[in-house]
């Protein structure tokens, strides 16, 4: 675990040390690392309500917990006090005894942190009068009521503090017996760098969390963009990123459009069909795929819980299930009723049925899926805090995190159009690449745009699932109306050429089923046929629904 | 009787949450078909025995599986020298001699299983066996209890609803610091403050639920660990041993752990 110089790097053991706060207090605050110059010894951790920052390197795994749960009694116990008013050196002590007071509350509570933290409390008692010397003796005192150090202050605090442990669960005891001393201190005229003061021992963080400044103490250096710094846990599949450099935030785009043509390639032409003349127009629409733009993969609050449900349920369904057969010729165990029912026969004096045997078989998921998103305008439509195509983006990461874990075949992929010569394709993730921050970011990339010829993707939809080697296909298509595109003005044409193009896929073996978001259901049973539309009625609950949809489908 | 090595002798130790007792009492008088919900080791299979005993009724457990088949469940024809003889199953066997006849982890026996139970959970009370031809009346005494934890729920391990709506459930949970503590310490035989700690490291784990683990330490693992410690292990070791290397493999999480059991003692 060791690196260079005995040190090691935070984003070598953040998992861990999230792990172990949780396991402590129940709360699993984002950690961020925290870079300053010098001596990364000399760093101290810092915390808000939102975030803990400690060092990106320190020189132990002790020196981590140590702190991460110094930080957590203080979530667990503190209130923040205002600050106006207060001079320097009151902030300070009061601050060293609200230390001591959450330490011994949560040590109530899990005695075995004593074992943590007392390896950092290593001043010895001395003649020094100097502040700091003081003050770091008195965090020892104050730690360890056997400590002994003969400096009359210091031991006026200890008495004070252990004289009456019940009052350590009274927020205003720090208050109290800090002025009182921060007074004593004061008279003795001991002389205090305030600005340079340096919290000790090394674990306990610098205090500016328990105090409401009005104007914030100076910004902590950050060694990152500040949207990161409410980054949920790391999806499934980014779990290189951190140790890359950051995520860079896309130059804005020059004008959407030029990138537009730059990236757009003509894949494929497809025929159309003229339900009204009952024939294909041969070549009558053009594929282009373009990539999306890369954004930074999204990072919305994640729902751990539906994250790993999801994960679960996938795993649940891939795993290949055991398939009993009954009756065989040969297997492991006897099948109690073939046997007997062969018995059965020959006392009869007929020919007994001779497989008598059961065995278990593992069924192996033979099985590609191609989920295809609808990009069109009306995806921007709001819902909750988001739009449709938030919504699609969140439940598309969710499941292929999850698929990508579980190991199973699929791709992602969108599509919009604009007219016939422009249906836009763009893939997310081929089958044959990996779900990583660059898919990721091609998800979080999507827009939504223009309109939705549908018949062209499913085609195109079914040519790449054509090519997978498996049995099953399947094309999952999320939409959030009804086929139409500016070139179309008889609503029906669309819908009967989406209508002929999944039979066409049927015809292939490829299953073609609907998540309908909206839109008229009568029209999307006309396309896909009852049995294969699933409307979801709160667009809300796609995340939860979809994952569930795929497990229906495939388990 | 046919039923006499299920009765249940002496009193199985079981310390109430709330008020499940009254309830499965009112239950049984009417001989309602009750559902027990839980995580695993919760103490469902605990308070159905004391159940059994307190109300004197035989118990015939079942621990379904997947392989486990309705003739499984209501009995098969065997052969013997002369022929063929049927051979009552276990629900068979309480059904017509009137015993509390609980499946456990019903989710898990196959769609065909559960449907054998249906005539059973509603007002006809009885179970027709196909194979020989005969509608067996439930004994007066018979009542049908089943157990499941839903925490393993997906979409493919789920009860049917027409399975579900013919049950009234109870629902069990992890029970309170205090009261676990005071179960640990009875069925392990430990200190009560030691117990405490035992509990306080399931606090632990149990935070880590959804964060990691699928599951937090069960009451049963604390008893676990209790015995060890009453046979002399080391209580860090113990919960070492009975919770933390039991819960996970992921070697993180299982540092986080045996970090956080070390913070309990």
């Amino acid at each position: 675990m060791d690196g260079v110089d005995g040190l090691i790097a935070l984003a070598d053991v953040e998992r861990r040390l999230r792990a172990y706060g949780t396991a402590l207090w129940g709360v699993d605050p984002p950690l961020r690392p925290l870079v300053g110059e010098g001596d990364p010894a000399a760093l101290r951790p810092c915390f808000d309500a939102d975030l803990v920052r400690l060092p990106a390197v320190w020189p132990s795994l002790a020196l981590y917990r140590a702190a991460l749960a110094h930080v957590g009694a203080h979530r667990m116990f503190s209130r923040p006090l205002p600050a106006k008013g207060l001079k320097p050196l009151l902030t300070i002590v009061v601050s060293l005894v609200e230390d001591a007071r959450v330490e011994h509350l949560a040590m109530r509570r899990l005695p075995g942190l004593r074992r943590l933290w007392a390896p950092f409390h290593r001043v010895e008692p001395s003649p020094s009068l100097m502040a700091a010397d003081l003050l770091e003796r008195l965090a020892r005192a104050l730690f360890d009521a056997g400590y002994r150090d003969g400096n009359a202050w210091v031991d006026k605090g200890q008495r004070l503090f252990f004289e009456r442990p019940e009052r350590w669960e009274n927020p205003n005891f720090s208050l109290a017996l800090g002025g009182d001393l921060a007074g004593d201190l004061g008279k003795t005229r001991v002389q205090i760098n305030a600005r340079g003061h340096r919290v000790d021992p090394a674990y306990r963080d610098d205090n500016g969390g328990l105090w409401l400044y009005d104007t914030p103490p100076e910004p902590p250096r950050d060694a990152d963009d500040p949207l990161e710094a409410v980054r949920p846990e790391p999806m499934e599949g980014e779990g290189n990123r951190r140790n890359g450099p950051p995520q860079a935030l896309p130059a804005p785009a020059p004008l959407a459009a030029a990138a537009e043509t730059t990236a757009l390639r003509p894949v494929a032409r497809y025929p159309e069909w003229d339900h009204r003349i009952g024939l294909h127009r041969p070549g009558f629409v053009q594929v282009v795929e373009c990539e999306p733009e890369h954004q930074p993969p999204m990072d919305v609050p994640a729902d751990h819980r539906l994250a790993g449900r999801v994960r679960a349920l996938i795993r649940h369904a891939v795993v290949a299930r055991p398939e009993r057969l009954r009756r065989q010729r040969e297997g492991d165990a006897l099948d109690l009723d073939a046997c007997i029912a062969a018995t059965a026969a020959r006392r009869h004096g007929h020919a007994p049925d001779m497989r008598v045997y059961r065995r278990v078989r593992r069924r192996g998921r033979d099985l590609s899926v191609l989920l295809l998103l609808d990009a069109s305008h009306s995806t921007k439509d709001p819902v909750g805090d988001g739009t449709v195509l938030d919504l699609e983006r969140r439940s598309a990461d969710l499941l292929a995190g999850a698929l990508a874990a579980a190991g199973d075949r699929f791709a992602l992929a969108a599509f919009r159009s604009d007219g016939r010569e422009a249906v836009h394709w763009l893939p997310v993730k081929r089958f044959a690449e990996h779900y990583d921050a660059a898919a990721r970011g091609r998800l979080a990339g999507l827009d939504g745009r223009w309109s939705t010829r549908m018949g062209a993707a499913i085609r195109h939809a079914g040519t790449t699932l054509a090519a997978q080697p498996t049995l099953r296909r399947l094309l999952l298509l999320v939409t959030d109306g009804e086929p139409s595109d500016i070139d179309c003005p008889d609503p029906r044409h669309l819908v009967e050429d989406a209508r002929k193009a999944v039979r066409e896929l049927a015809g292939r073996g490829i299953d073609v089923v609907c998540v309908a978001l909206g839109g008229d259901a009568r029209t999307h049973h006309r396309i896909f046929g009852r049995r294969n539309v699933l409307p979801v009625d709160r667009v809300e609950r796609l995340p939860e629904i979809l994952p569930t949809v795929y497990v229906r489908l495939t388990g | 009787m046919a039923l006499h090595t299920y009765r249940i002798a002496r009193e199985p130790y079981y310390c109430p949450a709330g008020d499940e007792i009254a309830l499965f009492e009112a239950a049984h008088a009417d001989r309602l078909p009750v559902m027990l919900k839980g995580p695993t080791g919760c103490g469902k299979t605990r308070f159905v025995e004391h159940m059994a005993w307190r109300l004197g009724r035989p118990l015939v457990t079942v621990a379904c599986n997947e392989d486990l088949t309705a003739s499984d469940l209501v009995g098969r024809y065997l052969l013997e020298a002369e022929g063929t003889v049927w051979q009552d199953g276990p629900l068979t066997l309480a059904v017509r001699h009137g015993a509390i006849c609980y499946l456990d982890e019903i989710v898990e026996a196959r769609a065909d299983t559960t449907v054998v139970i249906h005539p059973l959970a509603d007002d006809r009370r009885a179970l027709p066996l196909d194979k020989r031809n005969e509608l067996v009346t439930a004994h007066p005494d018979f009542q049908l209890v089943i157990a499941y934890n839903p925490g393993y729920q997906s979409v493919a391990k789920d009860l049917k609803e027409s399975t579900k709506q013919r049950f009234a459930a109870l629902e069990f949970g992890y029970p309170a610091a205090a009261v676990e503590a005071e179960i640990v310490a009875h069925e392990a035989g430990i200190e009560p403050e030691v117990a405490r700690r035992v509990v306080a490291v399931a606090e632990r784990s149990r935070n880590l639920r959804g964060r990691g683990l699928e599951e937090g330490a069960s009451t049963r693992m604390l008893i676990h660990a209790g015995r060890l410690i009453a046979r002399g292990v080391a209580p860090e070791a113990a919960c070492r041993m009975a919770i933390v290397l039991p819960l996970t493999d992921d070697s993180d999480l299982r540092d986080a752990l045996a970090a956080a059991v070390g913070a309990c003692f």
